[in-house]
């Protein structure tokens, strides 16, 4: 009984995290009960020896000592750093109305066309996640901008949703992304590599979203009707001079983020705040720069960041006890023991971290299921960049998958009340599925992505 | 019989090379020559996520035991920087003569004492390269303005010189030299810098200066090792020190087997040795600074004159026996 | 008198908040300021360098107590969300005085020795023109941590008031 403490602890805070208190200080709380629990044993071997009460609690409670020395290291921790950063870059962005005006302007200019519509959201989707690192920024634009302008030239309402919540969330895998850094710092894999690593697997991804869109359009063209021209008087050109100067801020961010890495001048971690001072000059230029909106987006930034950070805190007392209590060696050997060697281990990974996504959030799976998982991969001699980019490739789904996807949050909150949540439910399962087609694809044939 | 169970935290992650075989080396003889009566565990960096913490956690007894590097901590305490290596100092017979027979021992625990903390050797690397760089060095000129990952006592000199010595985290190193955000950097040696691939993007590595002879140390909380029966604190002290032996040969070994790989595998990589008149400056830069670092403390000047005047009497025997031997052969 | 104790509580966690978002904007011009030092000036400040550390790592943890008193923090709200104002309550009250407090307090105090420790040996940074004082930086575990537990109280106090108003009626 004893021996399994470990594992007991890790389905206990399981289900007290179902209760819906935060998150981040029921694994710190459920760490601390059980380290006392484990204890016990030896508290009573010291209780016998006649110690005295003083002893007694200091011995029960002396694990958390080295709570300060762990988070000392997560303070210390300059790769994590990138995290507010590029979320500021995203609240920036958000908060000037820049993503807004790209959103606009290349609806305009692709609209007319069947399909159109929702191919430009994923392409504005996938052009803001290449300059910033968040989701819930580009979801909030674009089910703000978008949204209404498709519902109202009669797209299918899931098809709308299901477009809007796929790459909304496609910061999360092009690189920059906070994911990436987080896993990155995690398995201790440079940043650099991901992000590199990275693209291959999220081009292909877009490509399979606008293929899908294009496919259902074709062959249903009512779900995706094209917008009638309007007869403004506005010429063709004047659509596409729109465009291209909407286009200039994004195109820049992501020049000065990935430009200042691949051209020596920073740093990953360091570029994250070029990026994040370049949104700001873009915002002076584009007139909307004042000190209430840096103070608000600094303010939400730390919002957001606190959040990300409680859960690592909790998260670290969490493996803490885990490994001390020794929940970590079972795990291991159960996972050494699966039959398939290496493919029955990640397919197996696979399906854990999909599941879990269901219920909790990529934190939650990179600071607590990734470090248990990952001495076993590397143990079986799975390359570290492979592993990463399939857990991150995986982790995107978990924004998608009902009923605690942040996308579908977010676009619940601020889409119309003609959008009801199965809407919005059905919207994403196609978007899964290629989701996860292209997991599958990463797992068997990694070659393809040059990922061996 | 009791069994003692003690804890020992290293600052390496798991299965790290070399400094990682030295903990379990040590663990496995002191069991065995204990017949069992000595347990010791060992918690490699990623089980108590604190590489930099063991000092700490080995003073306040949260662990027994610690594997590292004492020139860690001379942010804590200035005496600790002087029992691993120092540039221009000694070279590893050298140093281990001092520590045994020179007073460095004795020194040591002097330093240790009011921490609580008893530290033993616990391995030597040998000399270390003096790191990799993108551009050569001709002239002290050229150290101006370089761009160089190289912490430490070591930076500081580097600094005296003019270069700017720059904190970049581990992951980020490659990229960052590979990029020019850095122009050089100092890793460790060719047995754990060729599997960082410095080489690749850097053609000139250069050789050491600046630790020749950097020596690991295990530690030990005071208490713990009172309650130690005698025998057993006896057959501890074998285990580390027999241990700290064992891994300067695997070192050695290592670098000598890697040396020949590299030479073959990558024949680019030009082995270049600082010209006379940087190696000039950089030692007059480090021995002001020594001089200003042994004024900090009375302890620190003692060490710094003990290695100063055991350095002197041992060279002359090094010069006589290893390097005339060597010169000898070369005529 | 509880009210007036949230309410000064409050005050407390929205100073946090205040701080961090000052200390952000530090941090990003901070790199910003590194970055440019170096790449066009080839002038590097080991001190600078820490310093952006120093600013995360306050700026995060100070931002802890905040999002507590915004109720910002993640949760699975599964169940939560459909729970009446008095079942929420309920969940708050048992989850932070089980879970919150006894993990912020333990980690707070065992913080006190840590920082101490720092302050004792007069310890600095390890690296040339690094940044001495150590101890102040070490100690915002214990401060933001004590912050953590202040912040919970208040939501105890807050439930309470759910709770018994709950029973008025
Ligand atoms: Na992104
Ligand atoms: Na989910």
């Amino acid at each position: 009984m004893m021996e399994y403490i470990g594992v007991i602890m890790f389905f206990v805070a399981l289900a007290a995290l179902l209760l819906g208190y935060p998150v981040a200080f029921t694994f710190g709380g459920v760490a601390l009960i059980f380290v006392l629990i484990a204890k016990f044993p030896e508290l009573a071997e010291l209780m016998d020896e006649g110690a005295s009460t003083g002893e007694i609690v200091s011995e029960a409670f002396s694990t958390f000592a080295f709570m300060p020395y762990r988070i000392e290291s997560i303070m210390q921790g300059t790769t994590l750093m990138a995290v507010p950063l590029f979320i500021f870059m995203g609240i920036v962005l958000q908060k000037t109305r820049l993503a807004a005006q790209l959103l606009e302007a290349m609806g305009r200019l692709f609209g007319s066309v069947p399909g159109g519509l929702a191919v430009s959201t994923i392409l504005v989707g996938t052009l803001l996640a290449a300059s910033t690192g968040v989701v819930g920024a580009s979801v909030v634009a674009m089910g703000l901008i978008s949204l209404p302008v498709m519902l109202k030239y009669q797209y299918d309402k899931s098809l709308a949703c299901g477009v809007i919540c796929a790459s909304g969330t496609l910061g999360q895998i092009i690189p920059p992304s906070i994911v990436l850094i987080i896993l990155g710092d995690v398995l201790g894999i440079p940043v650099g590599d991901l992000f590199k690593a990275a693209v291959g697997p999220s081009l292909v991804l877009v490509g399979l979203y606008v293929a899908y869109v294009l496919f259902r359009t074709w062959r249903n063209p009512q779900d995706a009707p094209p917008m009638p021209r309007e007869n403004d008087g506005t010429s063709k050109a004047a659509y596409i001079w729109e465009a291209l100067k909407a286009i200039i801020p994004p195109l820049l961010l992501i020049l000065i983020v990935l430009g200042s890495i691949f051209a020596g001048i920073a740093t990953p971690t360091e570029s994250s705040a070029l990026g994040g001072v370049g949104a700001l000059v873009l915002a002076l230029l584009y007139g909307q720069l004042n000190l209430r909106i840096l103070y608000d987006s600094s303010q939400e930034t730390v919002k957001i960041t606190a959040m990300v950070f409680a859960i690592l805190l909790g998260a670290t007392a969490f493996s803490m006890a885990f490994s001390y209590t020794g929940g970590d060696a079972i795990v291991e050997e159960l996972l050494h023991g699966l039959p398939g060697g290496k493919m029955g281990f990640l397919i197996m990974s696979m399906l854990v971290i999909l599941v879990l996504g269901f219920f909790i959030d990529f934190v939650e799976i990179s600071f607590i299921i990734v470090p248990i998982l990952y001495p076993v991969a590397e143990a079986m001699g799975i390359a570290p960049v492979w592993f990463a980019i399939l857990v991150a490739m995986n982790l995107q789904s978990s924004f998608l998958t009902p009923p605690f996807g942040f996308a579908l949050f977010y676009l619940k909150g601020v889409a119309p009340d003609s959008i009801a949540t199965t809407d919005i439910y059905k919207g994403v399962v196609p978007f899964i599925v290629i989701q996860v087609a292209v997991v599958l694809s990463i797992l068997f044939f990694p070659a393809w992505y040059g990922l061996l | 019989d009791k069994v003692y169970r003690l804890k020992l935290a290293e600052t390496w992650g798991p299965n790290f090379p070399i400094f990682g075989d030295s903990t379990k080396n040590m663990a496995a003889m002191a069991n065995k020559m204990s017949n069992g009566r000595l347990k010791i565990t060992v918690d490699s960096s990623n089980k108590h996520k604190s590489p930099l913490g063991i000092f700490d956690m080995v003073k306040a007894g949260q662990y027994d035991m610690g594997h590292s590097a004492s020139y860690y901590w001379k942010g804590k305490d200035i005496n600790t920087l002087f029992f691993t290596t120092m540039p221009f100092g000694m070279t590893t017979p050298e140093q281990y003569a001092w520590f045994y027979h020179g007073g460095g021992m004795e020194l040591m625990k002097e330093a240790y004492d009011k921490h609580g903390i008893l530290s033993f050797p616990g391995g030597n690397t040998g000399n270390q390269m003096g790191g990799w760089f993108r551009k050569e060095i001709n002239t002290v000129e050229d150290l101006k303005g370089l761009k160089m990952r190289i912490p430490g006592f070591a930076g500081e000199i580097m600094a005296k010189l003019g270069a700017s010595p720059t904190n970049i985290p581990s992951g980020e190193l490659y990229t960052s030299l590979e990029r020019n955000t850095i122009d050089a950097l100092e890793w460790v040696g060719p047995s754990l810098d060729l599997r960082m691939g410095f080489h690749k993007i850097a053609p000139y590595y250069y050789t050491g200066w600046h630790e020749p002879a950097t020596e690991l140390q295990f530690m030990i909380n005071q208490k713990k090792w009172n309650k130690l029966p005698e025998d057993l604190q006896e057959i501890l002290r074998v285990a580390m020190r027999t241990a700290a032996y064992d891994m300067y040969i695997q070192s050695y070994h290592e670098s000598a087997v890697n040396w020949e790989t590299m030479l073959t595998d990558f024949p680019n990589i030009k082995v270049k040795t600082f010209p006379k008149p940087v190696m000039d400056a950089m030692r007059a830069a480090n021995d002001e600074l020594i001089i200003e670092r042994a004024k900090s403390s009375p302890l620190a000047q003692k060490i710094v004159d003990s290695q100063a005047a055991y350095l002197k009497k041992a060279r002359v025997w090094t010069n006589i026996s290893d390097r005339a031997y060597l010169d000898s052969l070369d005529n | 008198m509880l009210s007036r104790l949230e309410t000064w509580i409050n005050k407390i966690s929205d100073a946090c908040g205040v701080i961090a978002s000052i200390l952000f904007v530090l941090l990003l011009f901070n790199i910003f300021y590194d970055v440019v030092a170096r790449y066009l000036f080839s002038q590097v400040s080991i001190g600078m360098q820490e310093m952006e550390w120093h600013l995360f790592a306050a700026m995060f943890l100070l931002a802890i107590p905040y999002t507590i008193r915004t109720d910002g923090n993640v949760r699975v709200d599964l169940i939560y969300e459909g729970r009446s104002d008095r079942g929420k309550a309920l969940i708050n009250l048992f989850g932070t005085l089980v879970l919150l407090l006894p993990f912020v307090l333990l980690i707070a105090w065992f913080g006190i020795d840590f920082a101490y420790q720092a302050f004792d040996l007069g310890e600095g940074s390890g690296d040339p023109g690094g940044l001495p004082h150590r101890w102040i930086i070490k100690a915002v575990i214990p401060l933001s941590f004590f912050m953590m537990a202040l912040a919970g109280v208040a939501v105890v106090i807050r439930s309470l008031k759910v709770l018994k108003q709950g029973d008025n009626s």
